[in-house]
């Protein structure tokens, strides 16, 4: 299978903590995969890994058939990585539509999308000039989204984008997620599992900073005993 | 925003402001109104001052998290320099080659990093290796620079002091010294020696982030554009040294103060971009060590400069447009002014300094606008801004945040630098004049907003004005109601009133005027 992303046996520290003891994730091309676990298993850990946020001290990071570890995280976000963090980190001092441009890196880049963005996120066209501070939690989760659609990449790390959010919102959010994915491959990190399990055709399980588990979701879906041992879920 | 809603939001700002207003109205009354405008431009002379130095503090601390306690020192570094280029441009052209040949090694970055990350050194010998590199290089700067010929004023002789100078200077006196020349170390030498050094200087100093940094490209021609330029820059200055000397000597002043502002600013910018790479870039995981090293910087400053210009207190002539007198001075509307080039001029009644009470608040002006400007309307403010907030997810979206480190960083530094020699000519050159005036910007930025840029010039009019208003109240007293006492603050109640007017909104907005809840 064609991986654009593969994480191979990683090993993160946080300071003196080792977060992250071996995680494996393989992400095939042009699909959504969801990284599942507990709280605190270690998912954002691997994403900020990815990203080169966390830098790991052990094992790589493979993103089209280059070894990104080690790389700075601007250096490896321009290599086409869009990253959407767990509480949007939305610049709250800026306009709707700098939070939109800041996130250009040719120049052009959000004229170009524009329209593709607006047709995603109606809303965000009519709170363009708006501070990011006036933004309600829905609106934030989709300027954060967008925000990371308007440079051309390839992968998107999305973490947590139901947090918090009214089931209407979440419905809207899974809808753009969908749709985005027809031309972006997304790495999702979701604690509720009706919606990882409606969006994603992967899923990798990270249990106490391992990946214990890894396949289909169609798979995941029908068997209960995994979701109830390592999830939770009934 | 509903009007309403404003008015709740910011009830204590506006109540604050109105009180303040009210004061000032009362100060407006109890004095004449020439002495009343007179104190106003004064007030504002000296908040721009402030302003300058308290901005690009802010500007630091904001992005960078860095209390840079050197900033006073580097205000007062800018002072220096300034007056070197404008009164001894001999001096100034004889450094610039060293300077540029040394600093050439710092050009070659990413060759140092890739150097020194793929250095097979380990254990003790890596840690000790920096060092050792710094030691040589500083012994080989050293002896080149002590037989280097650079002619200077001597602080231990009066008639060659800069304060001789200074003053022959503005009188139209100043004769430039024969030019020094090479003795007891041949040109050659002496120019492969400084290039040597620095490069040996460089290299070492990019070891103490081996590893640290990961090397994501190869060299290219740009990797090596900076280094190329600064040694023609070096070369060129050395074979045009007396050319260049005698041009800047014969410049008028007005284009001297100029050229001296120009490279008072860019030593600053350049001074800045170099503390941040080397020194403080290594200690940003460690704020205590960081604040330590800018106030050993700023010790280390005040004391160079007494090395080099001497203790005593001078002024910076005014250039031209600012320097005239005789029978049509002072000015009595600006076509007189600009005709005679009048030091002072007549505004209602009362006789001001053009270039203290009226230049230097211009200056502040234009440089509030432009750095307003600059952060609002450019897609580097917008980084800055939103840098300020988050800073890891500026990374995240492939922004090389610590490229806009270290130009902020630069960018402060210059302002402060600015300050300083827009100061030299108005409150003149003294060695404690940077610890006074960081003392003044962080008692506005607090009153103001720590890392609100239009707080910082907020809090400077407030300090700028509070300080020239008492002051002011010290020479004509204020009759205290009801009573027959008049009473005349004294100099200590200057200081004393800013901390107390910091202190009181302290109390009621933590955050200060404009600042926002951190």
């Amino acid at each position: 299978m064609n991986h654009l992303l593969e994480v191979q046996s990683i090993h993160t520290f946080i300071g003196q903590y080792h977060i992250l003891q071996g995680v494996d994730v393989r992400v095939p091309k042009g699909s959504i995969t969801a990284l599942l676990g507990r709280n605190g298993a270690g998912k954002t850990t691997t994403l900020k890994t990815i990203l080169g946020l966390t830098p790991p001290r052990q094992g790589k990071v493979v993103f089209e058939g280059r070894e990104i570890n080690g790389m700075r995280s601007f250096d490896i976000a321009a290599l086409g990585i869009g990253f959407v963090p767990e509480h949007r980190a939305i610049f709250r001092d800026l306009s709707v539509e700098e939070n939109l441009k800041i996130a250009e890196r040719r120049k052009g880049d959000y004229t170009r999308k524009q329209d593709f963005l607006f047709s995603l996120f109606p809303d965000l066209k009519r709170l363009i000039n708006l501070p990011g501070t006036h933004l309600s939690g829905g609106q934030q989760q989709m300027l954060a989204i967008a925000r990371a659609l308007v440079a051309d990449n390839r992968l998107l790390l999305i973490d947590e984008p139901s947090e918090g959010l009214a089931p209407v919102l979440i419905e809207q959010l899974m809808q753009a997620i969908r749709q985005l994915s027809a031309e972006t491959t997304v790495v999702l990190v979701e604690q509720n599992f009706l919606v990882a399990s409606q969006l994603a055709e992967y899923y990798v399980i990270i249990e106490e900073g391992r990946s214990v588990k890894q396949g289909k979701m169609k798979d995941l879906v029908n068997d209960k005993a995994t979701i109830h041992r390592y999830l939770g879920a009934a | 925003m509903n009007l309403s809603i404003f008015f709740r939001k910011n009830l204590m700002l506006l109540a604050i402001l109105a009180v303040l207003a009210g004061l000032f109205a009362a100060a407006a009354n109890g004095m004449e109104s020439s002495d009343f405008v007179i104190t106003l431009l004064r007030g504002l002379s000296v908040g721009s001052l402030t302003f300058l130095v308290a901005s690009g503090f802010s500007l630091i601390f904001g992005l960078l998290d860095v209390l840079n306690l050197a900033h006073g020192t580097l205000f007062m570094i800018g002072a220096y320099i300034g007056w070197t280029v404008y009164v001894r441009p001999d001096t100034f052209v004889d450094l610039l080659t060293p300077l540029a040949l040394v600093f050439s090694g710092f050009m070659l970055g990413d060759v140092w990093t890739i150097l020194s990350t793929r250095s097979l050194f380990a254990g003790g010998t890596k840690r000790v290796l920096p060092w050792a590199g710094i030691l040589v290089s500083a012994l080989i700067l050293v002896g080149v620079l002590r037989s280097y010929p650079v002619s200077i004023w001597n602080p231990e002789d009066y008639a060659q002091s800069p304060v001789s100078i200074s003053y022959l200077a503005g009188q139209g006196q100043n004769i430039l010294p024969p030019p020094a020349a090479f003795g007891s170390i041949s040109p050659l030498l002496a120019l492969a020696g400084l290039l040597l050094g620095g490069l040996l200087l460089a290299f070492s100093l990019s070891l103490f982030n081996a590893g640290k940094q990961a090397v994501s490209k190869r060299l290219g021609w740009r990797s090596f554009a900076g280094f190329g330029a600064f040694l023609l820059a070096g070369i060129v200055f050395f074979v045009f040294n007396d050319a260049l000397t005698a041009f800047l000597a014969a410049l008028n002043t007005n284009w001297l103060f100029l050229t001296a502002v120009t490279v008072a600013v860019g030593a600053g910018i350049g001074l800045g971009a170099l503390m941040e790479t080397t020194l403080i870039r290594p200690l940003y995981i460690r704020p205590i060590y960081q604040l330590m090293l800018t106030i050993g910087l700023s010790a280390i400053g005040i004391e160079m400069v007494r090395a080099v210009w001497g203790r005593p207190e001078f002024t910076m002539p005014r250039p031209e447009l600012f320097a005239g007198t005789g029978e049509a001075c002072p000015a009595t509307s600006l076509s007189d002014w600009w005709q005679y080039h009048c030091s002072t001029m007549i505004l209602l009644d009362g006789r001001i300094r053009v270039y203290n009470e009226i230049f230097v608040p211009i200056v502040g002006l234009v440089v509030l606008a432009g750095v307003w400007m600059l952060l609002q309307r450019t897609r580097l403010g917008m980084v800055i801004r939103a840098g300020v907030q988050d800073r890891e997810m500026v990374e995240a979206l492939g922004i090389n945040v610590r490229r806009v480190f270290t130009l902020v960083f630069a960018l402060g530094v210059g302002l402060a630098a600015l300050g300083g020699v827009l100061a030299a000519p108005s409150i003149g050159l003294s060695n404690m004049m940077g610890e006074s005036f960081l003392l003044n910007a962080l008692i506005a930025l607090a009153i103001g907003g720590l890392t609100s840029y239009p707080g910082a010039a907020l809090g400077s009019l407030l300090v700028g004005l509070l300080q020239q208003f008492i002051i002011k109240y010290g020479q004509i007293g204020i009759p205290i109601p009801f009573t027959d006492i008049i009473f005349k603050p004294t100099p200590p109640i200057v200081p004393a009133s800013t901390i107390l007017l910091m202190v009181v909104v302290l109390l009621i907005l933590p955050n200060g005027l404009l600042g926002k809840k951190e």
